[in-house]
């Protein structure tokens, strides 16, 4: 019953307050670029030329454009297959190995081996991603998140 | 605590599906792929679930050349004089993230050091190259006719032999270097254009060279090694007899002397310096072309004796023959090092 309301709430609130967060995604692929003096620069460039093997960093950008504050938000990320997960630039993430449906630190989770024993988890693992923020976004602020990856 | 016990019950019923979602081509994600990253965000204002603000990313994998040519078991191939279609192998791997073509170009080495240590001294006759069809790991004439690599697939590999003919005339130990090298292209077997470090990339799919030197070409070197049975021919002759001091008697074999009635002992010593086995080894002794001597019918022609030293060889198990004036007989299979002997006796007339 309560679960009812809620939805009703929210389906009414929504286009009242119309997107009031703004959200963008951005992917670059790092790269190391030798500098005329041999030093190395790492630098981010578009994710134009992309092979297997490249890091790239996933940049979260989230801003309240709305006239009141935003609080308990939660941001939610799935990997790309085709990307293996390797690291938050702040480490503040909970992750799930199964495609969303349990979650934790990654160094709580274990994957069935095909000998019916347990393995720690890997970055490698990773279906998805979440930061539960649980501060209050007050109205014009913004923040980041970013995260690592490896093309596979 | 509540999403760790929450975890503890789903840990045992973990399917096995998260084992797979990790397995991914060595070669790496295909060319093409998408990779879109979608990112949302639930939040609440006035206490309210608001509808979850969503953006998602996308971008192309692009095509990653990388290869390589390996000859196949790090040893010489073992060749021996007059061999047709004598073949060395290698195995040409595509660990790029695309299916590719590939162009052999079979070559021989100039002299020098071979990739064995050998020197080249010579190069083979009818060099070609050719793929190994049935994937039975060996040179399949008149089957493995295919002279270039055909939709070769990622995390894959194909054997390619190059074949060749070795002279009669080469003899043990000499070596023949060669050298396979392979040119990536598309799957359509045309000339492939990749992106430099200069190229401006664009959003489309590029093709970049990650093999070494960077070039879509690499190659690998083998050599072939003559090795045969080489022989050599000694005849060694003692005089066993004079027939004069005590004829019959074994005082007779005492320091006799080489006289007119005296018994000679004639022993070929055939000598296998080389590194097979010699068969089927006839050796013969035309007596016409020795002056002043008889055969001996009393003592049967014997093979496959040893020389004892100097010039006293035993006389072997087998035995040879006389006929028009000519001793012969077969010795057994002569291994490499080995020595072989016929033993037979003339009077002197």
């Amino acid at each position: 019953m309560k679960k009812t309301i809620f939805a009703l709430l929210s389906l009414v609130a929504a286009p009242s307050v119309a997107a009031p967060l703004e959200l963008a995604s951005d992917v670059f692929v790092e790269r190391e670029h030798k500098r005329p003096d041999g030093s190395v620069a790492t630098i981010l460039e578009e994710p134009k030329l992309v092979l297997p093997g490249d890091q790239l960093v996933f940049v979260v950008r989230y801003k309240n454009v709305g006239a009141q504050p935003a609080s308990k938000f939660t941001v939610t990320n799935p990997i790309p297959r085709a990307v293996a997960f390797s690291g938050t630039a702040d480490g503040t993430e909970i992750v799930s190995i199964d495609g969303g449906k349990n979650w934790g630190l990654l160094t709580q989770l274990k994957v069935s081996k095909a000998d019916g024993t347990f393995r720690p988890a890997l970055p490698g693992d990773v279906t998805h991603v979440k930061w539960n923020l649980n501060q209050t976004l007050a109205a014009g602020s913004a923040g980041k998140l970013v995260f690592r990856g490896v093309v596979r | 605590m509540t999403s760790k016990l929450k975890f503890l019950v789903a840990a045992s019923t973990l399917p096995a599906v998260i084992m797979n979602a990790s397995s991914a081509y060595a070669a790496g994600t295909l060319v093409g792929t998408d990779i879109t990253n979608n990112v949302s965000v639930a939040y609440q204002v006035g206490g309210v679930s608001q509808t979850a603000a969503t953006d998602s990313n996308m971008f192309e994998v692009d095509r990653k050349i990388l290869f390589t040519v390996q000859e196949d078991a790090n040893v010489t191939t073992s060749v021996v004089p007059g061999e047709q279609n004598a073949y060395t192998t290698f195995v040409v791997s595509n660990t790029s993230n695309d299916t590719l073509d590939f162009s052999l170009n079979p070559t021989q080495l100039g002299g020098g050091t071979a990739t064995h240590g050998g020197t080249d001294v010579f190069d083979v006759s009818n060099l070609e190259v050719f793929v190994d069809s049935n994937g039975n790991n060996q040179y399949d004439f008149g089957v493995d006719t295919a002279t270039t690599i055909n939709d070769l697939a990622p995390d894959t590999s194909v054997r390619v032999f190059i074949v060749g003919d070795v002279a009669l005339t080469q003899t043990n130990g000499q070596v023949a270097g060669v050298t396979l090298s392979a040119t990536a292209l598309n799957s359509n077997n045309t000339a492939i254009t990749a992106a430099t470090d200069a190229t401006a990339n664009t959003d489309g799919v590029e093709t970049i060279f990650a093999d070494t030197g960077r070039d879509g070409i690499e190659s690998d070197e083998d050599d072939f090694t003559v090795s045969t049975a080489s022989l050599t021919v000694t005849k060694l002759s003692r005089v066993v007899r004079d027939n004069l001091n005590g004829a019959g008697t074994s005082a007779d074999a005492t320091n006799p002397k080489a006289v007119p009635g005296a018994t000679v002992e004639y022993c070929i010593v055939v000598a296998n310096t080389g590194s097979q086995t010699a068969t089927n080894v006839a050796v013969s002794d035309d007596l016409s072309l020795v002056p002043d001597v008889t055969f001996d019918a009393s003592f049967t022609p014997a093979t496959d004796g040893t020389v004892v030293s100097g010039n006293t060889c035993t006389a072997g198990g087998g035995t040879g023959s006389f006929a028009s004036n000519i001793v012969s007989g077969t010795l057994t299979n002569i291994g490499a090092g080995q020595t072989r002997t016929l033993v037979f006796r003339v009077t002197i007339d």
